[in-house]
């Protein structure tokens, strides 16, 4: 349990500025995930957070305390790296206590923690085998045991599920997310999956290219991403990006010419310039539409149906512009039909030409079926 | 029941031919172990194998001889090497590899120098600076050469072994605490078992069969190796090759059984590199 | 708390691990290994060096004699035959045994299966043989009226009147025949490591595209097997270069000097004559040659001496 003070930090390697100029506090107890795409720098964070890695500039401050120079076993953390690295010549019962073993800790106690956290991973009938004999999951509990029993300030997971197969993944999320209520640790986990951080995160870390795009709840980067990297990280599949134009401001309403043909009124916080080259956002989930015409409504062909059970995805292709429309609902649009589409101002998000947001509306239940009348109209 | 396939004949014929060479190639060892079993009046025949057989000469010979003792002195020099090797054979491979020290991979550079030069240029040298210290005769006065000789190919296949092992354990050493040494003890050296199994194998059969040094360094009868007594046994038993060849069996024995026994442990250390795909 | 548990009273193992990046006494790693090569392998070649420009016979006195000792040495007409002897015996041995040891390291490798530990062991034996033992024997075999070698040699129509080692034409040949006989084993080992690592994929797909056989053996194994043949190659021409107890004691260099080589020219100028300043003249002109042969090798063909290391230079 400790604060992570994060203080201007710059990383280079070499002539690259991998990290330049980043700043984050974790609260004592937060479940903090780092995501982004790889190479973004999240991994480099993390090692540079666990000591593995030093820094150009600027200060590593744990619990207050200044770590910056300071080696991994002194700032109190412990590691679960991407492929476990767990030690192949020892059993799994001397991985898990090889940290005590190293600190000099009494034998006795270390049998004793080592088996607390063995049976907390139901790992007991597997303490004299060796990780050679072990699957991919109980390596990774290993790992997990191997960091949990030196009852670390802070603990950090490097992408420790991206090497499970995907119905492993599942299940492991839930152990972890089970582990993060018991710990009450100070956790960070870096992923590349934004289901994974969706799920287990108290807040996220968006990253890209060694920067901070947004920091926040999950709901928050759902439902207000800073910007069209955020807006386009969050969420699967992802948001739908369509160019436009504001033709009208006023009264705080932006009205907006889509390129794709149709025209949506947005509500905005403050003035837009009339002609300015937008990007409104909204998600393939919060587009109502219909197989039946209806006048007044947009409308557009199926080009292409992608039936997956419980959800149907609909792809509308007009000329440079791409929709992909979720349908759980079960409405059989199907390759060809034309169908009726709105776009409802609460969902829509309005990016500038630098990507960045200028309003998002207030979310409600979105109508399922489209109306000419309240929403998009058009053109 | 199918008769033979092209594949199970070519199987059988390659074994044949394979065989046959192989039966060729032990001539001189079965030929040393045969005149070894021949009485005097035999030993002279120009046949592969002759009857009967006696072990009479590989009675005299070891009754005659401190055998026990030579084999000691092989024994201890070579074994004392070996441990040496390995040690600092290992020892500057992870700090070369692993602790990456400024400088190291210029040292390993100019160490690599000793396998390219000829061990013949050196002796005369290396016989002056041995009588400067004292150490004519003794066991370290081979032994520290020998290790000299043979850290250089150790460090070489540790440093690979090493730099190929998974980065990500030896940074889960240092987040569980592990300082440099205990690194290298802990989780190093486990790591590169194989590749220490194969050099220490190889360390013993080279410094075991080592001659020119040895020739130098030993003269005093009782302080000779193994390697180096054939030598003298040519002259005292020139006209009994029977008793000649009993004391060349004896004497090429240990090492040739030795080997036998680790050969596989030996492959197996050879071809880690083979199976770290 | 929980702080107590990790840093159970060692402050001092604390402050070695802070300064782990930057701890001059980590080098004490690198030092016997430095140690060891500056006293025994640095120290006698910068001797050498020095030595061999004075002359010193056994007296205390040393004359500077400049390249005298050099001159000498050139001049002498055992050099230049120990020149040929070493060419031929490097130009023959080499190719031979990487001929014959790729050729056991294939069909042992690829065609055997419960016999290949056999053969592996089996072959290799003359390696680990004494090199004494295996002279003498082989003294033996050459013998003219006992030895075997004349034996098997009459059924071909040879009658040896001297002992192949005994005749200044053969005799090279003979120590040669010895040296392939022992260390063939060596050059097969190394490639039945090259064959094991060679991955089977690409294999497969050579086979998919028709590849089998001899023609798999050539186009495909064979160039793959590169490194473990620039390894012998280098490998090969310093234990040239580093021959000496076979010749010693087989001939001692003889006869007439017909089978000297370096080892045993050095020996002999050095330990017989005590004419130490022609020794380390010979000494360094065998270095010298032994690290430009090297590091042209190197160079040029980027070889490296650990069999089982992937794409590494040394």
């Amino acid at each position: 349990m400790a604060t992570l003070s994060i203080d201007r930090i710059t990383k280079r390697f070499g002539a690259l500025t991998v990290i330049p100029e980043l700043s984050l506090t974790v609260p004592d107890g937060e479940f903090c995930v780092l995501v982004g795409p790889s190479g973004c720098g999240k991994s480099t964070l993390l090692r540079i957070i666990a000591g593995l890695e030093p820094i150009n500039s600027g200060r590593i401050l744990i619990d207050g305390v200044d770590m910056s120079g300071a080696e991994p076993p002194e700032r109190g953390v412990a590691m679960v790296f991407q492929s476990y690295a767990l030690y192949p010549h020892m059993d799994v019962g001397r991985n898990i206590g090889f940290g005590l073993e190293i600190a000099h800790t009494p034998r006795q106690e270390i049998t004793a923690r080592v088996g607390a956290a063995a049976e907390k991973l139901r790992l007991s009938s597997y303490l004299r085998r060796k990780p050679r004999e072990l699957s991919g999951g109980q390596r990774q509990r290993v790992a997990i045991g191997r960091a949990i029993t030196r009852k670390p300030k802070l603990f950090l997971l490097d992408e420790p599920l991206s090497n499970l197969d995907a119905a492993l993944r599942v299940g492991m999320r839930v152990e972890i997310a089970r582990l993060k209520a018991e710990l009450a640790s100070t956790m960070i986990y870096v992923t590349h999956d934004q289901v994974e951080a969706m799920t287990l995160a108290d807040r996220i870390v968006v990253m890209n290219g060694g920067r901070i795009e947004q920091v926040g709840t999950p709901l928050d980067l759902y439902e207000r991403p800073a910007n069209l990297f955020v807006a386009g990280f969050i969420g699967s599949p992802a948001m739908n990006f369509l160019k436009g134009r504001v033709t009208a401001c006023a009264n705080g309403i932006a009205t907006v010419s889509l390129a794709l043909g149709s025209s949506v009124d947005i509500p905005v916080s403050s003035p837009v310039e009339i002609g300015q080259e937008v990007t409104l956002g909204i998600r393939p989930e919060h587009i109502p539409f219909s197989v039946e015409e209806m006048s007044g409504v947009f409308m557009a062909k199926a080009s292409m149906v992608e039936m997956l059970g419980s959800d149907t995805f609909i792809y509308v292709r007009q000329g440079e512009e791409n929709l992909v429309i979720r349908d759980s609902q079960g409405r059989r649009a199907r390759t060809g039909d034309r169908i009726a589409i709105s776009f409802p101002s609460t969902a829509c998000h309005l990016f500038d030409q630098a990507g960045l947001l200028i309003s998002a509306g207030p979310k409600e239940n979105i109508a399922a079926q489209p109306s000419a009348r309240a929403h998009g109209k058009a053109s | 029941m199918r008769t033979l396939t092209r594949p199970a004949l070519r199987s059988f014929v390659i074994h044949a031919v394979l065989f046959l060479v192989l039966g060729i190639w032990m001539v001189p060892q079965v030929y040393m172990i045969s005149v070894g079993l021949r009485t005097p009046a035999q030993a002279f025949d120009p046949q592969l194998f002759t009857w009967p057989v006696t072990f009479q000469n590989f009675a005299t010979v070891i009754r005659d001889n401190p055998l026990g003792g030579i084999f000691l002195n092989s024994l201890i020099v070579t074994v004392a090497t070996v441990a040496i090797v390995v040690a600092v054979a290992s020892l500057f491979a992870f700090a070369c590899a692993i602790l990456k020290l400024k400088g190291t991979m210029f040292l390993y550079a100019t160490l690599l120098t000793t396998l390219m030069v000829p061990l013949a240029s050196l002796v005369l040298p290396l016989a002056i600076l041995l009588k400067n210290f004292g150490w004519v005769n003794t066991y370290i006065g081979l032994i520290l050469p020998y290790s000299a000789l043979g850290v250089p190919f150790g460090m070489v296949i540790l440093k690979a072994f090493m730099e190929d092992a998974p980065k990500e354990l030896f940074e889960a050493a240092r987040v569980d605490g592990c300082n440099a040494w205990q690194t290298y003890w802990h989780v190093a050296l486990p790591l590169v078992r194989p590749a220490l199994v194969f050099v220490t194998i190889w360390q013993f059969i080279v410094t075991w069969n080592e001659f020119f040094l040895a020739l130098i360094v030993l003269t005093k009868s009782e302080m000779k190796t193994l390697t180096i007594v054939p030598m003298q046994y040519s002259g005292l038993y020139m006209a009994n090759p029977g008793a000649l060849f009993a004391v060349l069996t004896i004497i090429a024995i240990p090492l040739i059984l030795l080997y036998v026994l680790v050969q596989r442990a030996f492959a197996r250390g050879l071809l880690a590199g083979a199976v770290k795909g | 708390m929980h702080v107590d548990t990790l840093h159970a009273g060692r402050p001092a193992a604390i402050a070695l691990r802070r300064s782990r990046a930057f701890n001059p006494t980590l080098y004490a790693f690198a030092l016997p290994a430095t140690l060891l090569f500056v006293v025994f392998i640095a120290y006698p070649i910068v001797w050498v060096a020095g030595q061999s420009v004075y002359t010193k016979s056994n007296a205390a006195e040393a004359i500077f004699a400049g390249l005298g000792n050099y001159r000498s040495v050139l001049t002498d007409p055992t050099f230049w035959i120990v020149v040929r002897n070493m060419a031929l015996w490097g130009v023959i041995t080499i190719p031979v045994q990487m001929l014959v040891g790729g050729l056991l390291a294939y069909f042992i490798e690829r065609h055997t299966n419960a016999l290949r530990g056999f053969f592996r062991t089996m072959f290799f034996l003359p390696v680990v043989t004494s090199v004494s033992v295996v002279s003498l024997v082989w003294v033996q075999i050459y013998a003219p009226y006992y030895g075997i070698a004349q034996e098997y040699l009459k059924h071909v129509g040879i009658v040896m009147t001297n002992s192949a080692i005994g005749d200044p034409k053969t005799a090279i040949y003979a120590l040669i025949v010895v040296n392939i006989w022992q260390w063939t084993g060596f050059s097969m080992l190394m490639y039945i490591a090259g064959i094991a690592n060679l991955p089977s994929e690409v294999l497969d797909a050579a086979r998919i595209d028709g590849a089998r056989g001899w023609r798999l053996a050539v186009h495909v194994i064979v160039p793959m097997l590169a490194p473990a043949t620039k390894s012998l190659l280098l490998l090969g021409v310093i234990g040239t270069l580093q021959t000496f107890p076979i010749v010693h004691l087989m001939t001692g260099g003889g006869p007439n000097r017909a089978s000297e080589v370096f080892g045993t020219f050095i020996f002999k100028q050095s330990f017989v004559l005590g004419d130490t300043g022609s020794g380390a003249a010979l000494s360094v002109i065998v270095l010298v040659v032994a690290l430009v042969l090297s590091l042209v090798q190197i160079a040029l063909l980027g070889a490296r001496l650990s069999p089982a290391a992937k794409g590494r230079a040394s």
